[in-house]
């Protein structure tokens, strides 16, 4: 175990005060060379002569959340306290890097860098609806979490563009908005050339709703956590999305989405998704959907995505009498399906098969690109 | 600037005359705030007191409050600046039979006169520096965030038909956010940040009293816990200070002397505001919250 920095070994308090900022910076906070020079101004007007003030200014200066602010106590703790309480902070930063890990890994599943070997493994457990807990455990830790993270972040970034240029889409609009002058000077031609009537345009509303079922059944395992993700960043950036998972039972989402954190949800669904995916009863769940969701959340200006691999160990009528009533609901009906993206894949299964006249777009979701594809089609709603 | 207030006890003794009753750590921090001259984040659950904060240090330091609420949409033109165009159509009529030359004319539309004043303009044009709140940062868009961030590092706004603008006296900007959304990294590394959290019990009992003077002691601390064992509880509205300020109020309008189960029940409407809460804490009968509070 490595000894702390702690304050009795700097000289002065401006120093041992550069220390801490080092030391912050070492275990995890964000801390620059603007942040200490705060510090350092913020010493230089007496708010250090005591204990608890340094700890108040310093921690608004190093923390930008809650969750920062549970670390920081503990590293002013060992700093700034008395000697050798080390222990604590280890742990905070345990659980921490857990919480961290556990996300990470929920990214895992799409072909990237897989080996053959994974490949082949795959392709096996797509066969059967049914995976039993360890193998799925140890799909997950197959992937390093470097790569993991790296996708993630990239996949946030990439989202949060998809959602911006949505919303860049204006319109025309009588009264409120900023002035279109184009359309305001062309409209004056019918009053001689005076602007009468000046013309506006404003940012269209997005008040379509994205109605998302999605398939968590032992089957899509490798892709329904990071699509989750996908969910949770649609949820994130759209004004309404109403979210469902499924596999033998229906359970809306919705109001779990809405949690701030993205590892929060990811942990109270994954709490609630141990208990399912055995085997997959796509039209019973829709049935379930239609008798007690449909009529609130479907509406002429909503839009259906279905996440799911087809692979339906139900009856086909049942699922494709169901599907169609959803379809006339609805205005689109997107069925997005992980399988697609793999070489050679044909929609042969049967329930796959009988739904597809009903589906007005069905694509591939198996990697970060064909999710991003799905911007073409929420321009148009 | 603002160089009365010594330290943050001067902050914590102000307010305190104020009628807001603020800890130490705020205080510090808003000391710091008019030190440093850095914006402040307040983060926070609805019904805490954040936009509070900003009124009483608007008060307190004897300025001017400039709100902006935010939403989203929002966007320069209502909340910086924007032309008057209406009158500017006006005055081209106004000026046609007139003998100024055209740059003349031009400049004459495009003056001071012309310009509607928005929050973030007002602020930055203000005499004396104004303590400026965006609220509900969290609401707005992306692009409007990215915005502020310019604003906030230099403090000058750009108008393409007047030049630029730059702040007489830097205002004092406090931002408040729910957490609807996580707010960009580089605009919270711009800001002090402070996570204001539901007060403890001593500190609630002393902002009702502080508010109802008349209320009495046994019944203010009786409350005040039954408030807080709710909020401990699972709800989608958990109730903030204003609402215990409300239900003490409901409480002293029917003339309740102490706590009691009927009571409770009646005036429940002024603390929870959700069906399902009220129901929830009914059901789960508020007699045992009574006994919950009994037992500590």
């Amino acid at each position: 175990m490595h000894s702390y920095p702690h304050y009795s070994n700097y000289q002065n308090i401006a120093e041992a005060t550069i220390g801490f900022a080092q030391f912050a910076r070492n275990e995890g906070l964000n801390v620059g060379i603007q942040e200490t020079q705060d510090a350092l101004l913020a010493a230089n007007f007496g708010t250090l002569d005591r204990k608890t003030t340094l700890n108040f200014a310093l921690k608004s200066i190093f923390c930008t959340n809650p969750k920062e602010t549970v670390l920081f106590e503990s590293l002013f703790d060992q700093f700034w306290g008395r000697k050798k309480i080390a222990v604590n902070s280890r742990r905070v930063r345990k659980n921490r890097s857990n919480i961290q890990k556990k996300a990470a890994n929920s990214v895992v599943w799409m072909g990237f860098g897989g080996d053959g070997d994974e490949e082949k493994q795959d392709s096996k457990n797509i066969s059967g609806a049914n995976k039993t807990e360890r193998l799925r455990k140890t799909d997950f830790s197959q992937i390093t979490s470097i790569d993991s993270e790296l996708l993630e972040e990239m996949a946030l970034r990439l989202w949060k563009q998809m959602s911006l240029r949505l919303k860049r889409k204006m319109k025309n609009s009588p009264n409120k908005g900023r002035i279109d002058l184009r359309h305001t000077i062309r409209n004056s031609i019918e009053h001689g050339g005076e602007m009468i009537e000046l013309k506006r345009k404003k940012r269209i509303s997005r008040k379509q709703r994205l109605v998302i079922l999605l398939d968590v059944s032992g089957s899509m395992d490798r892709y329904s956590f990071f699509l989750l993700r996908f969910i949770w960043a649609l949820r994130a950036h759209f004004e309404k999305v109403e979210a469902f998972i499924f596999s033998t039972k229906l359970i809306r989402i919705t109001d779990f989405l809405d949690v701030k954190d993205l590892e929060n949800t990811l942990r109270i669904l994954s709490l609630k998704a141990s208990n399912w995916s055995s085997g997959t009863k796509i039209g019973a769940c829709f049935q379930e959907f239609n008798e007690t969701f449909a009529k609130k959340v479907l509406s002429g200006k909503s839009t259906t995505i279905i996440l799911s691999d087809g692979l339906d160990t139900g009856e086909t009528g049942v699922l494709t009498s169901e599907l169609g009533k959803i379809k006339r609901r609805t205005r689109k009906l997107i069925w997005l399906n992980p399988l697609k993206g793999m070489k050679g894949y044909q929609p042969i299964q049967k329930g796959m098969q009988a739904v597809l006249p009903e589906i007005d777009v069905f694509n591939s979701a198996h990697n970060l690109d064909s999710l991003l594809e799905l911007e073409n089609y929420l321009w148009h709603v | 600037m603002f160089e009365s207030v010594k330290d943050n006890l001067a902050i914590v003794e102000g307010f305190d005359k104020l009628g807001y009753v603020v800890d130490e750590e705020l205080a510090t921090i808003l000391f710091l705030m008019l030190r440093l001259q850095k914006p402040l984040l307040l983060e926070g659950h609805p019904g805490v007191g954040k936009t509070e904060v900003a009124n009483m240090l608007a008060s307190f330091l004897n300025t001017e409050l400039i709100r902006l609420q935010c939403y989203e949409g929002l966007d320069v033109h209502s909340s910086v600046y924007e032309w008057n165009y209406q009158k500017q159509l006006l005055s081209i009529k106004i000026q046609e039979s007139n003998k100024k030359t055209e740059a003349e004319k031009e400049e004459h539309i495009f003056s001071e006169a012309f310009l509607l004043k928005r929050p973030l303009l007002k602020a930055i044009t203000a005499e004396k520096a104004p303590v400026l709140l965006i609220d509900e940062i969290d609401q707005a868009d992306e692009e409007f965030e990215a915005f502020l961030l310019e604003l906030l590092s230099a403090f000058q706004i750009s108008i393409p038909e007047m030049g630029t603008i730059k702040a007489v006296h830097k205002p004092l900007v406090i931002l408040t956010s729910n957490r609807t959304r996580e707010l960009g990294d580089a605009l919270k590394r711009r800001c002090l940040y402070h996570w204001v959290s539901f007060p403890d019990l001593e500190k609630e009992v002393r902002i009702v009293k502080k508010h109802l003077p008349n209320i009495n002691n046994s019944l203010v601390e009786r409350l005040v816990r039954v408030v807080q064992k709710i909020r401990e509880k699972k709800l989608d509205k958990t109730p903030g200070i204003a609402e215990t300020l409300d239900w003490a109020n409901g409480l002293l309008a029917l003339e309740y002397k102490d706590l009691n189960i009927e009571g409770i029940e009646k005036s429940l409407g002024c603390l929870l505001k959700s069906v399902n809460d009220i129901q929830m804490v009914k059901s789960e009968g508020v007699g045992n919250i009574l006994k919950e509070i009994e037992t500590g």
